[in-house]
């Protein structure tokens, strides 16, 4: 892996240093890997034999695999963050890889004989389709960077929450569950490497021809006209050679996270400037990284197992390292100018015409109430069959929608104090923050309710706190904090993971929590719910003057007689804890804590007041709908809620966005 | 039917008592009975007193395999989501449920009484469980004649099959599922293969525990451990697996590929009850005298 750095060293003058330590660190690790692996208890002979053949046809394979997928992935990314002109780009936030898992997973549920024909092809499919949806969404406004990430985040989450409902309604979830969603580097044969070192290598010619267009593609349309470019044909080039890459990645080894987001920002943190410099050292730097972490998750892990899936792990080394570099990352671009997301597109509205919305939340309850299926297929409840069911209805019914209302309130006052049109508790990592604390209080508390919602609104607080913090730092624009908070929610996911691959009984519980079903609400759960409405959302509206002043900045606020720091700590704490009961509820997949907000923003809910209560009733609604459409969509088998609702909202909220957008593009 | 009256066997009593169940389903000893656990359905069924719903039987048909579900049964949904309104519709007189669903408990003691069974609990081996279990079902549900001859025919065939395996006395067998073409999971001595394995006289070659739960997959390098042992592979095997094991030098470098130590058997539910046992015994022990008389 030397050699790999190698080239790139003259070029990045006074960063050397950080390259040999980077190189040497990759190579001492994997040095140890080979030096500490377990012996084989068998005859001599045999051991000898077996643990040659695993020196060389597993080992090194994954060795090499490691330095190639990370290779492709720090070159994709480099080309995605490139051509999309956004720095926030990569295989995971463009849903490309979340795609091509999903297309992997419908296919060898539904399809085993194309899977059998080509894995590659199949997941290039899902990823080519993935792109064209995210891009076609964003494309009547320019591909500005923040609907781009936006579009393909959701695209991912959807893709994610069908992917699980693929394999849920399959029924073979435990086994599933640990694999999917995180790749794992373990070769058996150096196939992996075959099939992927010529695609890198034909990828990286291809790219280096594409260098004019590519140091165009950082100018602007007009610019690039004048110097006789036709830029489409490059950036779909250069787009689809990206993809190509991704999608080859994850057919073989599944989804890696972070490389492709962290090698581009690494090096450009080294140094690296013009095209040409950052077409070696990212996918130089996405080798490394991806070196070093397997090696680590080897060398930390007990026997032939490794800690954690390295996919997965990745982001417990890149999240960090990306929050620390974060300070000092210059972005590549320019921020945004004002964007256009946070205006609102129809004259604002008042808070009267909230009112069909509540009737229509109203209605759908009733419905969610009364109607649903049975052996004898559809009917309604009614008389004493009613008061059968209620008890199992009702609480659920009460779960979810005030896990929706809890949610787009939280999402409300996120975004109103990072004054980030994108932040939400699933975007700031708040969420998956959650996860983390739960982890603690199940190992270091009796199992109880009280303890999990405890840990989970300690892990979210802390989150929160960390991202404010953050967004507080003079010169943050929109762009990093939504970069950190997408590193902090996948280094804590990664930590759950971690945990979850221990498979013991806080695996389990963990689980549970993930995958968020509505179906064990019971009259606790109900009541957590209201209480945690009523007890956080009645001071909200009382407290609406801090939310209008509070995203015109500090200054402002104080001149306008605020105490800055108290109330954005008071709402913090609100919004946590939102956060962590919905989550408790629901589990922290839904999204629609970026999404109600949204919907009630551009439903031109302005003022932080009505947006608010807007966004409370929007979350509550499709939560309602969710609930019950989970339940009876493939009856009798019911789809975890929170994924329903991401399925629900997603393409809902992109559809409004592509549909609201000024016509600029 | 003279032919079966002339010479009653324990089979065909049981057969007869299964036919009767089909006649008049969802009647278990004049209750009727539900369960949300799979080692349960396995034992009702076992006895001939199918319950009136259970949880995904699309599955249990495809994994578990055996006991055949009467088409009467009404399907609950996923066993990690059980649905509640589908099993009150159901007006079941009883629930039977087992420790893995204590959650749902309160919820289900809204709908009918419950009782609950730990089969699979950490550290105990399951099958003096199981026994228990069967025992008990038949007892409650009226059929304790039924679970005691299921009982002595299971120990029956325990020993009859230990027999048969005498000249392979020395065998060591790991069972494992594959999670895919890079991992498995394995059954220690503490889960039901593991006991079987022990009640056919044969060795785990999985010494270590292992959870009695959400076993996470382990590295196939770990085969290397059991050289000797004869891999018995139960399905579902993941789509592309075998294609890429075939190809995996490490895989056909085994001293247990090279020299044929590769069952492939049927189905079988991991964490079910007597019947679940009964049935590894049997495809393993025909799947390993199989393979004894093609290599000679």
């Amino acid at each position: 892996m030397a050699d790999a750095a190698g080239p790139a060293r003259p070029r990045l003058g006074g960063r050397s240093g950080a390259w040999a330590f980077a190189a040497l660190a990759a190579a001492a690790l994997l040095a140890a890997v080979v030096a500490t692996r377990p012996a084989l208890p068998a005859s001599p002979a045999l051991a000898r034999t077996l643990e040659s053949i695993l020196l060389w046809h597993s080992l090194m394979p994954r060795a090499a695999t490691a330095l190639v997928c990370g290779a492709a992935l720090g070159l994709a990314g480099m080309l995605l963050q490139r051509v999309l002109r956004n720095p926030v780009a990569d295989a995971s936030t463009l849903g490309i890889a979340s795609g091509a898992q999903l297309a992997l997973t419908v296919a060898s549920a539904y399809a085993p004989a194309l899977i059998a024909a080509s894995r590659e092809g199949v997941a290039l499919a899902g990823a080519l389709a993935a792109v064209a949806l995210v891009l076609g969404l964003s494309w009547r406004r320019g591909l500005d960077p923040m609907t781009v990430v936006l579009s393909g985040m959701v695209v991912a989450l959807v893709a994610a929450a069908a992917s699980a409902t693929v394999i849920l309604a399959k029924g073979e979830y435990v086994l599933s569950l640990f694999i999917w969603g995180a790749g794992s580097l373990n070769q058996q044969s150096w196939d992996a490497v075959l099939a992927l070192a010529p695609r890198l290598a034909l990828s990286a010619a291809a790219a280096a021809l594409l260098l004019r267009p590519l140091t165009l593609l950082g100018l602007d349309e007009d610019v690039a006209h004048g110097l006789g470019l036709t830029l489409p044909a490059a950036r779909f080039a250069v787009l689809g050679i990206a993809v190509w890459l991704a999608a080859s990645v994850t057919a073989e080894v599944g989804v890696i996270g972070f490389v492709g987001l962290a090698a581009p920002a690494l090096a450009r943190e080294l140094g690296a400037r013009t095209p040409r410099q950052m077409l070696l050292a990212a996918p130089a730097l996405g080798a490394l990284l991806l070196s070093i972490t397997d090696s680590a998750v080897q060398l930390l892990g007990s026997g032939f197992n490794d800690l954690a899936p390295t996919g997965a792990a990745t982001a417990l080394f890149g999240g960090p390292l990306l929050l620390w570099l974060m300070r000092r990352v210059p972005l590549a671009l320019p921020p945004q100018a004002q964007d256009a997301a946070w205006g609102s597109y129809r004259a604002a509205r008042s808070l009267r015409s909230l009112a069909p919305l509540a009737g229509l939340i109203l209605a759908v309850a009733a419905l969610g109430l009364l109607l649903g299926r049975g052996p004898a297929g559809w009917s309604w409840a009614t008389g004493a069959l009613f008061w059968d069911l209620l008890p199992f209805r009702g609480p659920r019914l009460a779960a979810a929608g005030t896990a929706g209302a809890l949610l787009g309130a939280a999402g409300c006052l996120m975004q109103r104090l990072t004054a980030n049109p994108l932040a939400g508790p699933e975007v700031l990592g708040v969420s998956a923050g959650g996860g983390v604390g739960l982890l603690l209080a199940l190992t270091l508390m009796p199992t109880s309710p009280f303890a999990m919602l405890s840990g989970i609104a300690g892990g979210s607080l802390a989150v929160l706190v960390v991202m404010l913090l953050f967004a507080a730092r003079p010169g943050i624009g929109p762009q990093r904090l939504l970069l950190a908070g997408i590193a902090m929610g996948a280094l804590c996911m990664a930590v759950v993971s971690t945990a979850m691959a221990q498979g013991d009984l806080r695996a389990y519980l963990l689980l549970v929590w993930l995958s968020g079903s509505t179906n064990r609400a019971g009259v606790f759960e109900a009541w957590t719910g209201l209480i945690a409405c009523i007890v956080l959302i009645a001071p909200l509206l009382l407290a609406s003057r801090w939310l209008d002043l509070l995203p015109l900045g500090e200054a402002t606020g104080r001149s306008l007689g605020l105490a800055v720091t108290r109330s954005r700590l008071c709402l913090a704490a609100m919004a946590a804890l939102a956060t962590a009961v919905a989550s408790l509820l629901v589990g922290p997949l839904s999204l629609i804590g970026l999404i109600a907000p949204h919907l009630a923003r551009l439903a031109g809910f302005a003022r932080s007041r009505d947006q608010l209560l807007a966004a409370m009733l929007i979350g509550c609604g499709v939560m309602i709908t969710a609930d019950w459409l989970a339940r009876l969509v493939v009856f009798p088998y019911q789809l975890p809620v929170g994924l329903f609702a991401a399925l629900i909202g997603g393409p809902y909220l992109i559809w409004l966005l592509n549909r609201g957008g000024p016509r600029n593009g | 039917m003279t032919g079966f009256t002339a010479h009653p066997t324990r089979r065909t009593a049981l057969g007869l008592i299964a036919a009767a169940g089909c006649a008049r389903p969802a009647r278990a000893g004049g209750l009727r009975v539900a369960t949300v656990d799979w080692s349960v359905l396995e034992t009702l069924l076992a006895l001939g007193l199918p319950p009136v719903a259970a949880p995904e039987l699309r599955q249990f048909r495809e994994v578990a395999v055996e006991p055949a579900v009467p088409a009467q049964v009404t399907d609950l949904g996923l066993r990690g989501s059980v649905n509640f309104e589908l099993l009150l519709l159901s007006r079941p007189d009883l629930i039977l449920s087992s420790s893995f669903y204590a959650g749902s408990e309160p919820r289900l003691r809204r709908i009918a009484p419950v009782e609950s069974f730990s089969v699979y609990a950490p550290g105990r081996p399951p099958y003096e469980p199981a026994l228990a279990m069967t025992r008990r079902i038949g007892e409650r549900l009226g059929a304790a004649a039924a679970a005691e001859r299921y009982v002595a025919e299971t120990e029956a065939e325990f020993a009859a099959l230990r027999d048969r395996l005498k000249p392979l006395a020395t065998r060591s067998v790991i069972p494992i599922n594959l999670g895919d073409a890079r991992h498995f999971r394995v059954f220690g001595d503490d889960s039901m293969f593991g006991e079987v394995l022990r009640r056919l006289g044969l060795a785990n070659a999985w010494t270590d525990h292992t959870s009695y739960s959400a076993t996470a997959p382990i590295g196939l390098e770990a085969l290397a451990q059991v050289p000797q042992a004869e891999i018995a592979l139960i399905p579902p095997v993941p789509p592309g697996a075998m294609e890429t094991l075939a190809r995996s030098a490490f895989w056909n470098a085994l001293p247990n590929l090279r020299e044929g130590r590769l069952l492939r058997i049927g189905s079988i539910n991991p964490y079910g009850g007597l019947p679940a046992a009964r049935r590894f015994a049997r495809l393993l022990t025909e799947g390993l005298l199989a393979a004894e008389a093609a290599r000679g």
